[in-house]
């Protein structure tokens, strides 16, 4: 048998009944001090066992997270966290509780909201190149070599349009923040992903605030036009949680990580069944 | 558009798309199978050697917008450059290697390709 762990919380009373966990488990508590893992028995075959892992698993992880945001601050643990003894789950509230305790303490009453946008990349590329182009002047002597000086007049007209667009990209996401700066007591942005993902945004806001910041992005679509825009959230402060130290490692403790991929595609895979 | 609790957006596709763009831009694991360890220890040494490459030519590129550089220096500066695509371009053809299988997402400084 082996322990599934959902999420370190903020409590270190009982939750039974509060949810049902992967395979119709029974997830329960298993308090530190002040905190808790919340985790459920899982049985791994294991000659089955990664082919069992399916997009329900994802889909039940993620609901029991979000049940357990409702009453308490937590700490979501990655897709498929797994521990083989119960020690192994205290050991590592043991080693790790002033992070814990820390981020609990942070996160109380938060929750992370997305946002995306997505700009006309390629026109205002085009527009650039048409209407600006001409002004990237050379201002150092060019060497007589003319596919040497063609190699150079090519690359320094790319590293200006870059520089352009990084620019335009800066203080067009300077705009979109500002929109959203009072509500989050922490933010992170990640502007030009792609040369159409103009931002990818993460905000941490009070649970209160939610209403506020919706009304905010209401705003935002009706003020800047020609973009896309996406919300998404609340959910869980995935992106805000901050580690000073590794765990040491646990002997017989299982981690399969299969996250990344189809974990976070989950948020678009609903939409279009 | 509300397309549920938690996801508000009029163009769903769109972002799909753009999420595609930069969900697989990591080089996948190095291969180690016998008969093809070569190409995939080659995938990540001109992986590497493209962002070196394309730092170096920001860099270049920097110099020259501040205007300071003589004629030599020009030249040898674009010398360098080329002889190094070319040599890129030329490794990439021994291992059978296309541009978009050297790509990956270096955060502030876009995709590498």
């Amino acid at each position: 048998m082996a322990i599934y762990i959902y999420g370190i919380i903020n409590s270190n009373e009982g939750i039974d009944r509060l949810v049902n966990g992967l395979e119709g488990s029974h997830v329960y508590n298993i308090p530190y001090h002040d905190i808790g893992a919340a985790v459920s028995n899982f049985h791994p075959d294991t000659k089955e066992f990664d082919e069992r892992i399916n997009r329900s698993h994802i889909f039940v992880h993620e609901r029991v997270v979000e049940k357990l945001i409702e009453r308490f601050t937590v700490l979501p643990a990655r897709f498929f966290t797994i521990f083989y003894k119960k020690e192994d789950v205290l050991s590592v509230m043991k080693n790790l509780y002033g992070d814990f305790r820390r981020n609990l303490d942070r996160l109380h009453n938060k929750v992370e909201f997305g946002l995306k946008v997505i700009w006309p990349g390629e026109k205002i590329r085009k527009n650039i190149i048409d209407f600006h182009s001409q002004r990237y002047s050379l201002a150092v002597p060019m060497p007589d070599n003319p596919s040497l000086k063609n190699f150079i007049r090519e690359r320094y007209v790319q590293y200006k349009l870059d520089r352009e667009i990084e620019e335009l990209a800066d203080s067009f996401a300077g705009v979109i923040d500002d929109f959203f700066r009072g509500f989050a007591h922490e933010k992170k942005l990640e502007k030009l992903k792609t040369k159409n993902l103009l931002l990818s945004a993460y905000y941490l806001v009070d649970k209160e605030s939610q209403d506020d910041l919706k009304k905010a992005f209401e705003r935002l679509k009706k003020k800047l036009h020609g973009f896309m825009y996406l919300l998404s959230g609340p959910w869980p402060p995935y992106n805000f949680i901050i580690q000073t130290k590794k765990p040491h490692s646990v002997k017989n403790a299982g981690k399969i990580n299969i996250s990344s991929k189809i974990f976070q595609k989950r948020i678009f895979s609903d939409i279009l069944d | 558009m509300t397309m549920n609790k938690k996801v508000e957006t009029d163009s769903p596709e769109a972002f799909i798309e753009e999420r595609e763009k930069y969900q697989d831009v990591l080089p996948k694991r190095i291969n180690v199978d016998p008969k093809n360890a070569d190409k995939g220890l080659a995938r990540l040494f001109l992986t590497l050697l493209e962002l070196i490459r394309k730092l170096l030519e920001k860099q270049a590129m920097r110099r020259i917008e501040g205007g300071s550089l003589s004629e030599e220096e020009v030249e040898g500066i674009g010398e360098a450059l080329m002889k190094l695509e070319n040599k890129i371009k030329e490794l990439k053809e021994i291992f059978g290697l296309k541009d978009e299988e050297l790509n990956l997402n270096l955060g502030p400084l876009g995709d590498l390709m």
